[in-house]
């Protein structure tokens, strides 16, 4: 029946010229081709197709099929000849129709298609859209910009495989569906490799315009999020090759090289449409950031990379991805790049060799600031030692004006006693250095040093501040003070600590003894009160209540509470001692000299 | 003989002659970058420093493997001299060479990647050995243009002697400099002066240097090439005989210079003290007219300023008082320079501090009016009247603004009324002068497109 009906239409058509052809005659020819597929008469339809009397016919009405034709394809089972038929059928559609229509055709199927089904409607497609494309005559390079970013977005929903099992199980096929947008892609690029050997690339640059595009999505989408560490037991892992592809064709095209450094030479809009260079320029952060992992991390593209930057240059130029990097850690799971691409960076770098100007750009100030915060809030314990780590590294390659400067700003900006402790231990390391070095170092000698010891020997708050939370940074300080008084003399007095004695004991000394007596004496009092309370009776009213991350913690019971009370008055035992020990050394060190004298 | 040992004792011979009859030509003498000129270049002058050089070179490790080439990509390499972007044996090496030279260069780890080597083509410690050319085929990019600092065209520099260290003065830095201006090859100025980077307009020094001397470092001797807007632009400079749009030649050497300390480099008290010295010198500026020199004054006393905690009592009053009056001093130099909504965000600050500043609210009822927002004026002056209710100028104010607000109301009117006539009229107008307002933007075109710079 349903062949019958579309013998009929083709018969009277056939007899027709191309211009005669009637919207009528469309619609009939749709929906009797739709009925032969539905039909299951797939062969039928595809021997109409191949005859040759009907060419005029499915050139210009042929696209019509492709919607009922992709819904069938699905429908079938993999190994059914119906499909078979299908696919041929879709193979001749794109050999004989306009390809103005076939085109937009196409594309219809990739927009409306969603879910589980995209890679694979994508992969169906992507062939008779690569022939139709090129047999395009007008618009190629936009027409093919919109292929490219539409199968792009329309991918970008799905998540992305990460661990090897989901990788190699590629449940919705993303994995295979991203090599093949890349090979689809491969004949335009080659296109425009040609065009610039010719030279005369100026027509030709919207093309390559577009396929930028496509490689600044595919960097942040999938391979920004995907997992990208060699994997034993998977030969070809799918997204190192797809990253591979990409950087090769950004190196084919001429454009790696410039978007690696594109930021720190200040955007130069090469782009002749103002609109994308904006839209370019907010988007392109995050993906200029994983072009930079894949170069110097993962080292994709690095055969063509030049060789005699220097390491500090490379550093700098990372330094607004690695920031990109980090912020995006409070956003997402996007762990290790960040970790990984400032640890490449710095591990190039001798020790020392950094020199403290490159702390005028704004990145390298920010950047461990950024760190800090890692370090105090990320809920993850390695996150934090790897931050830490990187830290410590990156002080270390910072000539001493640099570590001086940066000792300055964290402990004026990390509000975090645990920090402000690591910092000054790294201070006493440094001044450490600079008495036992023969070499010259004013920033960790004389007055550079007793202003930073200005910084470093006070409490925040004077008697009040509260020395539990800031026991970390005290015992730091008193710890460098010790340190100070033993090492320096009074007669050398390189450091200057003598000079300045007198405000150490005013602004740091004298308020932490009278802090220690009022803490101790209140907790004590507290733990008496505790013990008191217990012996009365059991009636425990709380106070108050703690949750955490809206879960309700249990009451402390009152035992619990005198430990907590006890290991305090621990902590106050040990700063005091300590700090009976550095007065105890001043005392003998400056009568001492006064004997002497 | 393999091809693989070929190149290797290829390499070796070649290495071995550098190391014996190689020149070094390390400033400190040490051996460290030995070169050989295998093809001498052109006479005259070899690159300077921050000058676009673009080089053509093959670069192997000393067993011979080749790790990098610029010929394997087609293109030459370009980068700015001197400026540590390539490593130091290059900055060295590049630096002596002449134009379309040819010569070998081994570089000892120190000049190279050291001990950390670079991952993942240079092992750790190793010596490399380059060949390397100026690209005979760019001659263009050989003539060793200057910098161009802020890549507009606008200031070219060639740096006669680079200075020492890397650090800039910034803008607040007080430098001490020697110049000397040219212009058409006269010399208009020679003089040694010292003031503070961003203020040289002071000692008639066109902004162009100011911006210079952010990007030169201590004992630099550069020459600037200044476009008009750089230099002393639309208006000329007849006290040296300068005409308007006049391009400027400069001479200059940074002597010495006192960075402006960063925010968190200084401690409260130096910025509390800092903060006085800077109100003065807005507040001299402001009279004499000079509102965007005021403007970078007070400027300076909100950014260290306004986000400082942990201040002792005394010290938190001194830095209010001292943002209240930086706030309130901007919102009148905004009123003069016609920014009006910043000068309410200003007001807004200041009152968040105060919030019954008579100065405050007066203020913003002046820039609110002048934004013709009339019912928020008036608010604002009826606050000034209920703070202090002898403030005439506040009163006529108030009258001020429902006078306007009428008139607004009025031409409001007006305007909708006679909207359709005339916008037939317009209309009608404009298909008869089309052709003619064509032709003479065609013209305006065509004179003005010349001359704009690129």
């Amino acid at each position: 029946m349903a062949v019958d009906e579309l013998q009929a239409i083709i018969q009277r058509c056939q007899i027709l010229e191309e211009a005669d052809f009637k919207g009528e005659d469309f619609n009939l020819f749709q929906v009797a081709g739709q009925k032969c597929l539905e039909d299951g008469y797939a062969a039928q339809l595809l021997e109409v197709i191949q005859n040759e009397k009907n060419k005029v016919i499915i050139k210009n009405m042929g696209w019509n099929l492709i919607s009922p034709l992709v819904r069938c394809i699905f429908m079938y089972k993999q190994e059914d000849d119906k499909r078979e038929h299908c696919l041929m059928i879709l193979d001749q559609l794109a050999q004989l129709c306009n390809p103005k229509e076939l085109f937009l055709g196409l594309l219809e199927q990739i927009e409306q298609t969603s879910g589980e089904q995209v890679c694979q409607t994508v992969m169906l497609l992507l062939q008779p859209l690569q022939t139709v494309l090129l047999k395009l005559q007008n618009k190629k390079a936009y027409s093919v910009g919109l292929s490219l970013a539409m199968i792009m977005n329309q991918l970008t929903p799905l998540p992305v495989p990460y661990t090897k099992q989901q990788i190699q199980e590629d449940k919705l096929g993303l994995c295979q569906c991203c090599n093949a947008v890349v090979d689809f892609a491969k004949p335009f690029v080659n296109e425009v490799v040609k065009n610039m050997e010719k030279s005369s690339g100026y027509n030709d640059m919207e093309l390559k315009e577009e396929l930028i595009k496509f490689c600044m999505k595919s960097l942040k989408y999938p391979l920004l999020t995907a997992q990208l560490e060699q994997l034993e037991g998977i030969e070809e892992h799918p997204f190192r090759h797809f990253a591979t592809e990409i950087t090769d064709i950004l190196w084919n095209i001429g454009e790696l090289i410039p978007l690696v450094f594109a930021h720190h030479k200040g955007k130069s809009s090469q782009w002749e449409n103002q609109e994308f260079a904006d839209i370019e320029q907010k988007n392109s952060a995050d993906s200029l950031a994983c072009l930079s992992y894949l170069i110097f991390v993962q080292h994709f593209g690095v055969e063509c990379f030049p060789v005699v930057f220097s390491p500090s240059y490379l550093l700098l130029c990372n330094m607004t991805h690695i920031e990109v990097l980090l912020k995006r850690l409070s956003k997402e799971n996007q762990t290790f790049l960040y970790v990984d691409l400032f640890e490449s960076c710095l591990l190039r770098m001798e020790d020392n060799s950094l020199l403290h100007h490159y702390l005028e750009f704004r990145d390298f100030i920010n950047v461990p600031q950024d760190l800090v915060k890692i370090m105090t809030l990320c809920p993850m314990e390695h996150m934090r030692k790897k931050s830490l780590n990187i830290l410590q590294l990156f002080i270390d390659k910072f000539d001493t004006e640099g570590k001086y400067a940066l000792f300055r700003c964290l402990l004026k900006t990390s509000n975090h006693a645990g920090v402000e402790g690591y910092i000054i231990k790294n201070i006493k390391d440094q001044i450490h250095l600079a008495l036992t070095k023969e070499y010259d170092n004013i920033w960790f000698t004389g007055h550079h040093l007793i202003s930073l010891l200005d910084l470093v020997l006070s409490l925040p708050e004077g008697a009040e501040t509260d020395l539990l939370q800031n026991s970390d940074r005290i015992m730091a300080s008193l710890n460098l003070l010790r340190y100070l008084i033993i090492k320096d003399c009074e007669n050398d007095n390189q450091t200057g600590v003598w000079t300045t004695l007198g405000k150490i004991e005013q602004n740091f000394l004298k308020p932490l003894r009278v802090g220690l007596n009022m803490s101790k004496a209140h907790y004590e009092a507290e733990i008496k009160n505790k013990k008191e309370n217990r012996k009365e009776a059991h009636s425990s009213n709380t106070v108050c209540s703690v949750t955490v991350s809206g879960e309700k913690m249990p009451a402390m019971t009152t035992g619990m509470q005198l430990q907590v009370l006890h290991s305090a008055l621990f902590t106050f035992d040990l700063i005091e001692s300590v700090l009976a020990r550095v007065e105890e050394l001043i005392e003998v060190k400056t009568k001492a000299v006064m004997d002497e004298n | 003989m393999t091809t693989d040992e070929a190149t290797k004792s290829e390499g070796e011979v070649q290495a071995a002659a550098l190391a014996e009859r190689g020149e070094d030509i390390t400033p400190s003498k040490d051996r460290g970058v030995l070169k050989i000129i295998k093809r001498p270049g052109s006479e005259g002058e070899s690159p300077m420093i921050g000058d676009k050089v673009s080089v053509h070179y093959k670069g192997k490790l000393a067993n011979g493997k080749k790790f990098d080439s610029s010929r394997d990509r087609n293109e030459p390499f370009i980068f700015s001299l001197g400026k540590g972007q390539v490593i130091k044996a290059w900055d060295i090496g590049v630096a002596t060479m002449k134009k379309g030279e040819i010569c070998y260069l081994l570089c000892k780890p120190e000049y190279a990647y050291g001990s950390a080597g670079s991952a993942p083509k240079i092992p750790s410690n190793a010596t490399l050995f380059f060949e390397a050319s100026n690209a005979g085929e760019l001659v263009e990019l050989l003539d060793f243009k200057g910098e161009d600092l802020f890549e507009d065209g606008g200031i070219i520099r060639r740096i006669k002697r680079k200075g020492e260290g890397y650090s800039n003065p910034n803008e607040g830095a007080t430098v001490e400099i020697h110049l000397e201006g040219f212009c058409g090859g006269r010399r208009f100025d020679c003089k040694d002066v010292k003031f503070v980077v961003g203020e040289g307009e002071d000692h008639d020094i066109p902004i162009g240097i100011d911006k210079a001397l952010e990007k030169m470092q201590r004992g630099e001797h550069c020459i600037l090439y200044l476009s008009p807007r750089y230099g002393f632009g639309e208006a000329g400079k007849p006290k040296y005989g300068i005409q308007r749009n006049a391009e400027l030649v400069y001479e200059v050497t940074l002597k010495s210079f006192e960075k402006a300390k960063e925010s968190w480099e200084m401690d409260t008290k130096e910025k509390l003290e800092q903060a006085a010295v800077v109100k003065e010198k807005g507040t001299m500026y402001f009279k004499e007219g000079k509102y965007l020199q005021a403007v970078i004054q007070y400027g300076k006393i909100v950014s260290w300023l306004e986000m400082e905690y942990g201040l002792s009592e005394k010290e938190s009053k001194a830095s209010d008082s001292f943002l209240l009056a930086a706030f309130l001093n901007l919102a009148m130099c905004y009123l003069k320079l016609r920014e009006y909504a910043k000068a309410v965000e200003c007001c807004d600050k200041a009152l968040g501090l105060d919030q019954d500043n008579e100065k405050g609210l007066y203020r913003r009822g002046e820039a609110r009016l002048l934004m013709n927002e009339f019912e928020l004026a008036k608010c604002d002056f009826q606050k000034v009247l209920e703070v202090n209710p002898q403030n005439k100028a506040a009163k006529s104010q108030i009258s001020v603004c429902q006078k306007k607000r009428k008139e607004h109301n009025e031409r409001d009117r007006r305007i909708y009324a006679n909207m359709f006539t005339k916008f037939a009229e317009r209309d009608a107008k404009e298909a008869a002068s089309k052709t003619g307002v064509e032709k003479t933007v065609e013209k305006a075109a065509c004179e003005k497109g010349p001359k704009t710079p690129g």
